[in-house]
């Protein structure tokens, strides 16, 4: 039987992927030694800013974050997580990180932890830093707005988490540091000395 | 006379709208039980809690307990106590009867505002 061309449904080359895309999520989380549990709050925010971070980073895992009420948050995300929750929870997954994608879990795990606040934090900060490309000020504007029952020192450091995830120092970055704290290490050397 | 024409055909499409609205249930439509309804359809299970929907909507805490209060007696939201890093909160999700009333408010507003364009 010959096939009717127009009738035929158009599949995009991406189909396969996002069929499967949330098994790389938990590729990361298996890399992460994340024992997520569905019913526990503090899990699944912890899955949602996981992902966003990594997102912001980019990597794509074909979430899509977006600003809601808890911040940035993929809704598509919470079906998969409902609706693969054996996977999720028992970390099954047919998905391997690559090398840069390993980099990046290994470099989250080691910045973030698997701590719900600085996570929160850092990914709001991402969101309007990366995202929306808001300078520094703005942004921790837009994290006091949005998270206004954290702390100042809550904050401070989640955003400080942030910056050390999502920006790679330049080599003027770099350059600048070392005039910086060349003075304290000097002198820390120079004290050796006696 | 061709923009009179328009105008009455216009205001005919209005009514014939409004009328439909009588499918809907009229206590939703206020401003923050629509910003409500709205924000925890996009959340599904995974709700929001107390301190989250008053942070981003901006509403103060009488309005915003009250309001919830009224969506939670007619069915749309439930609410129950989590825990998160030690704390005690509050969390309010949506009904599968709250997602079929905003499915159906959110086309009829669609609907509505697209006539007065």
């Amino acid at each position: 039987m010959e096939e009717n061309a127009d009738l035929a449904v158009p599949v995009s080359p991406l189909w396969g992927m996002n069929m499967e895309k949330y098994k790389k999520v938990i590729a990361f989380f298996k890399e992460l030694g994340f024992a997520f549990d569905v019913s526990r709050f503090d899990d699944r925010l912890i899955a949602q800013k996981l992902v966003c971070l990594l997102e912001f980073r980019g990597i794509d895992l074909g979430y899509s974050c977006s600003l809601y009420v808890r911040g940035p948050y993929s809704p598509d995300l919470t079906l998969d997580l409902y609706s693969f929750t054996r996977e999720f929870e028992t970390l099954e997954t047919g998905s391997r990180l690559n090398a840069k994608e390993k980099e990046a879990a290994v470099e989250l795990g080691r910045i973030f932890g698997l701590k719900p606040v600085p996570l929160e934090v850092g990914a709001t900060y991402g969101y309007f830093a990366i995202r929306q490309d808001c300078d520094p000020l703005e942004a921790l504007r837009q994290v006091k707005r949005l998270k206004p029952f954290y702390s100042e020192a809550q904050i401070a450091l989640g955003i400080s988490k942030a910056k050390e995830f999502l920006y790679t120092p330049t080599r003027e970055d770099l350059e600048d540091l070392k005039e910086e704290t060349g003075i304290w290490q000097r002198a820390s050397i120079k004290s050796l000395e006696h | 006379m061709k923009i009179t024409r328009e105008r009455t055909h216009m205001q005919n499409d209005i009514l014939s709208i409004l009328n439909e609205s009588e499918g809907l249930n009229a206590k939703v439509f206020s401003l923050v039980r629509l910003k409500l309804l709205a924000s925890l359809a996009s959340l599904g299970p995974d709700g929001a809690t107390y301190r989250e929907l008053k942070a981003a909507l901006d509403i103060n805490d009488g309005v915003l307990f009250a309001n919830l209060n009224v969506l939670k007696d007619m069915g749309y939201l439930t609410s129950e106590k989590i825990t998160s890093e030690g704390k005690e909160l509050e969390l309010y999700s949506i009904t599968t009867e709250g997602q079929d009333e905003w499915k159906r408010t959110r086309t009829w507003l669609c609907r509505f505002l697209h006539c007065g364009v």
